[in-house]
């Protein structure tokens, strides 16, 4: 079964000097990620909110198998980012700001590089470059370089690649940042139908309209720390909530309460 | 496998697509090379033209008289020639350090007969010893012209031409550049010490820059700009994608290697244009082997560079951080180019041929003045593809690393 399973991952950061004078702390260790679980489905979009420096993105990474989580393990469709990475990486379709393409190249020339080091044939490459570059309006750059792109057409060609290998599990962290509505919008109506396409979706934000747009199942993710994980109704009923917000803000209100005794 | 050829081949189309780096990388070193030897041998040629006025003053011992006739034909002002028999030895080398004298030429008793003689058994290689006085700008001058008739007239005028297969190979003069005294046995050792001098600091430097002007963009610069994590999420194994790059950075740097090469060939006949008599093809002063020989050399050269410099640039967070870590490398090796530049001839110990560069330019010395030992060319190749493992060795570990490859 194509269910992402992430079970008790704990990711600790050594600090230099440069990032505790930064993060303003006396700490040698920053704890990125704390014990956190959750399970994603197929046919889901799985939202994973929090704040800035929450760890969203640690997580990701490590399911991702950028990083190497210093305790637990992710399982992505059985297989485990500890000790099948390679397996991992050709199964899902990670997409992060900090992952970007290389300026003086072409998204044609891109998409076709990155379809080869996924062992894709050539024929079937040609065929998803075709409706994914004219489903994100591409084409028309398609042999323009990189760096002249603008930054939704960026945004969208990072996409569109990191889809070159149809992966079953597509792992989003904040896609629509820094985009504009229009893009933002053909970037979600993409995720739906990845979704409806029976993928297993997982998506990090900090704007609680994403998931409640979007998700079908969220975890808020405070301080390293999942508070709350669950179908999204779910959720608010456990809480007594009647919108995502005000348990947002609850959250992170016990949190800092928490910290400051 | 198919891997390393995909990223090999986007790394390479990379810089080839760019023209600012094919200039850079690979036209450069060529051009530069051409342009700074054309004109040193334009100097030497500028200096050989006032040279003409000077009357050569040559004593000579045994001197056979079809070679005489053979240089007053050739030289429309007469040297002048004294036999060394009308003096003692000591005094003629007293003129010869003063610069009274230029050259002193002493042939063998039976020099043609021997000369001629070479089908016989035993046959032993006539001998003419020559002495200059390389402190001495006409004594120096004439050396060279002297060593191009000697050359020309006993390999072609008065030898029968079946006898070598290509004569020139055979062809060569000894010198020593410490003075006094100074022995020849048909080695054309005086013009390779004077392309030794320079050259091996020049292809070291080349080499280097070459290999400069990518690696930390190549490796570094993708960690700094991101572009190596959109790798590292795909099925692709890391050794893979360091052993890519290598092999992509190692073509290119070959490629300002070869230009390099090619600037200093073409510019060998500007070069010693002044010190070979015209029928002596220029090219021919070094055999097939010795090319061979140098380009090898140069090969392992830019393996050794490459390995050092993607280590570096691996290690490195940015580019800057990566240039700035090399440079001592790059001027370290430019110091070892200096301090070989006046030696005349690669080191004789053993040690020195285990000790990456340092081996490379005492070897490259060797094989231009003629003095290739055996043993330290096998050291030099294999003792650098033994760095060049251990570097591959250490990028792996370092492509291994998440701190290293992946530390925002
Ligand atoms: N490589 C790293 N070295 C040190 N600290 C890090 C590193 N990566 C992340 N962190 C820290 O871990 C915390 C979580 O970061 P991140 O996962 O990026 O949060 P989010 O994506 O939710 O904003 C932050 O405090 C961040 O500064
Ligand atoms: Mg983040």
């Amino acid at each position: 079964m194509n269910t992402l399973e992430v079970k008790n991952i704990t990711k600790t950061f050594k600090l230099s000097k440069k990032q505790r004078k930064l993060e303003k702390t006396d700490d040698k260790h920053k704890i990125a990620v704390n014990d956190l679980s959750f399970i994603a489905y197929p046919g889901e979009i799985f939202g994973l909110l929090g704040p800035n420096g929450a760890g969203k993105t640690t997580c990701l990474r490590a399911i991702s198998t950028l990083i190497k989580p210093d305790e637990g393990d992710v399982l992505v469709g059985g297989s485990s980012v500890v000790n099948e990475s390679f397996d991992v990486r050709g199964k899902i379709g990670f997409l992060t700001s900090e992952l970007k393409l290389e300026d003086h190249f072409t998204p044609n020339y891109l998409f076709a590089y990155f379809g080869r080091l996924h062992g894709i044939e050539k024929d079937v490459i040609e065929e998803r470059r075709q409706s994914l570059f004219s489903r994100f309006g591409i084409d028309k750059f398609q042999e323009v370089k990189v760096g002249d792109l603008s930054t939704g057409m960026k945004q969208k060609t990072s996409i569109a690649i990191s889809l070159v290998h149809d992966p079953e599990f597509v792992i989003f962290d904040e896609p629509t940042n820094g985009l504009d509505v229009l893009t933002a919008r053909s970037v979600t109506d993409y995720l739906l139908d990845l979704r409806n396409q029976g993928k297993t979706v997982i998506l990090s934000t900090h704007i609680l309209s994403v998931v409640e747009k979007l998700c079908d199942r969220v975890g808020i993710i405070i301080n390293g720390r999942m508070k709350v994980c669950d179908k999204l109704d779910t959720v608010l009923a456990e809480n007594n909530e009647e919108d995502l917000e005000e348990l947002f803000f609850k959250l992170i209100q016990d949190e800092e309460l928490r910290g400051e005794l | 496998m198919k891997n390393i050829f995909t990223i090999f081949k986007k790394e390479f189309y990379r810089v080839m697509s760019d023209k600012r780096l094919i200039f850079t990388t690979i036209l450069l070193p060529g051009l530069a090379i051409f342009v700074m030897y054309s004109a040193m041998g334009g100097a030497i040629n500028n200096s050989s033209d006032d040279m003409d006025s000077h009357k050569i003053i040559v004593y000579t011992e045994n001197m056979p008289n079809e070679f005489r006739l053979y240089i007053n034909q050739e030289i429309p002002e007469n040297p002048e020639f004294h036999d060394v028999a009308d003096s003692d030895m000591d005094t003629v080398v007293a003129l010869l350090k003063e610069g009274d004298i230029d050259l002193i030429i002493l042939f063998d008793e039976d020099f043609m007969t021997v000369l001629e003689d070479y089908e016989s058994l035993n046959y032993t290689l006539p001998n003419v010893d020559v002495y200059f006085n390389p402190g001495e700008r006409y004594s120096e001058n004439s050396i060279g012209v002297f060593y191009g008739y000697l050359n020309s007239f006993f390999h072609n005028e008065a030898t029968n031409p079946d006898r070598y297969g290509s004569a020139y190979d055979i062809a060569t003069f000894n010198t020593n550049n410490n003075g006094l005294p100074f022995v020849v046995q048909y080695e054309n050792k005086g013009i390779g010490q004077g392309l030794s001098m320079l050259l091996p600091m020049l292809i070291i430097m080349f080499l280097f820059s070459g290999a400069m002007s990518i690696g930390p963009d190549s490796i570094a610069g993708e960690k700094e700009r991101g572009t190596i994590a959109t790798l590292l999420v795909t099925p692709v194994k890391r050794s893979e994608i360091a052993i890519g790059k290598v092999m992509s950075l190692s073509l290119i740097s070959l490629m300002s290697a070869i230009s390099s090469f090619i600037g200093i060939i073409l510019s060998l006949p500007k070069l010693l244009g002044g010190q070979l008599p015209t029928d002596v093809p220029v090219y021919s002063i070094y055999s097939i082997n010795d090319y061979l020989m140098l380009l090898s050399i140069i090969f392992v050269t830019v393996l050794v560079i490459v390995g050092l410099i993607s280590v570096i640039s691996a290690y490195a967070k940015t580019i800057k951080e990566a240039s700035t870590l090399i440079l001592p490398f790059y001027f370290l090796s430019i110091m070892i180019g200096i301090s070989t530049m006046f030696s005349g001839e690669g080191n004789t110990d053993l040690y020195v041929y285990l000790i990456p560069i340092y081996s490379s330019v005492n070897m490259i010395i060797s094989i231009l003045s003629f003095e290739v030992i055996g043993i330290h060319y096998l050291l030099t190749i294999v003792s650098s593809l033994v760095y060049v493992s251990i570097f591959i060795y250490v990028l792996n570990r370092l492509f291994q690393s998440e701190t290293i490859m992946f530390s925002k």
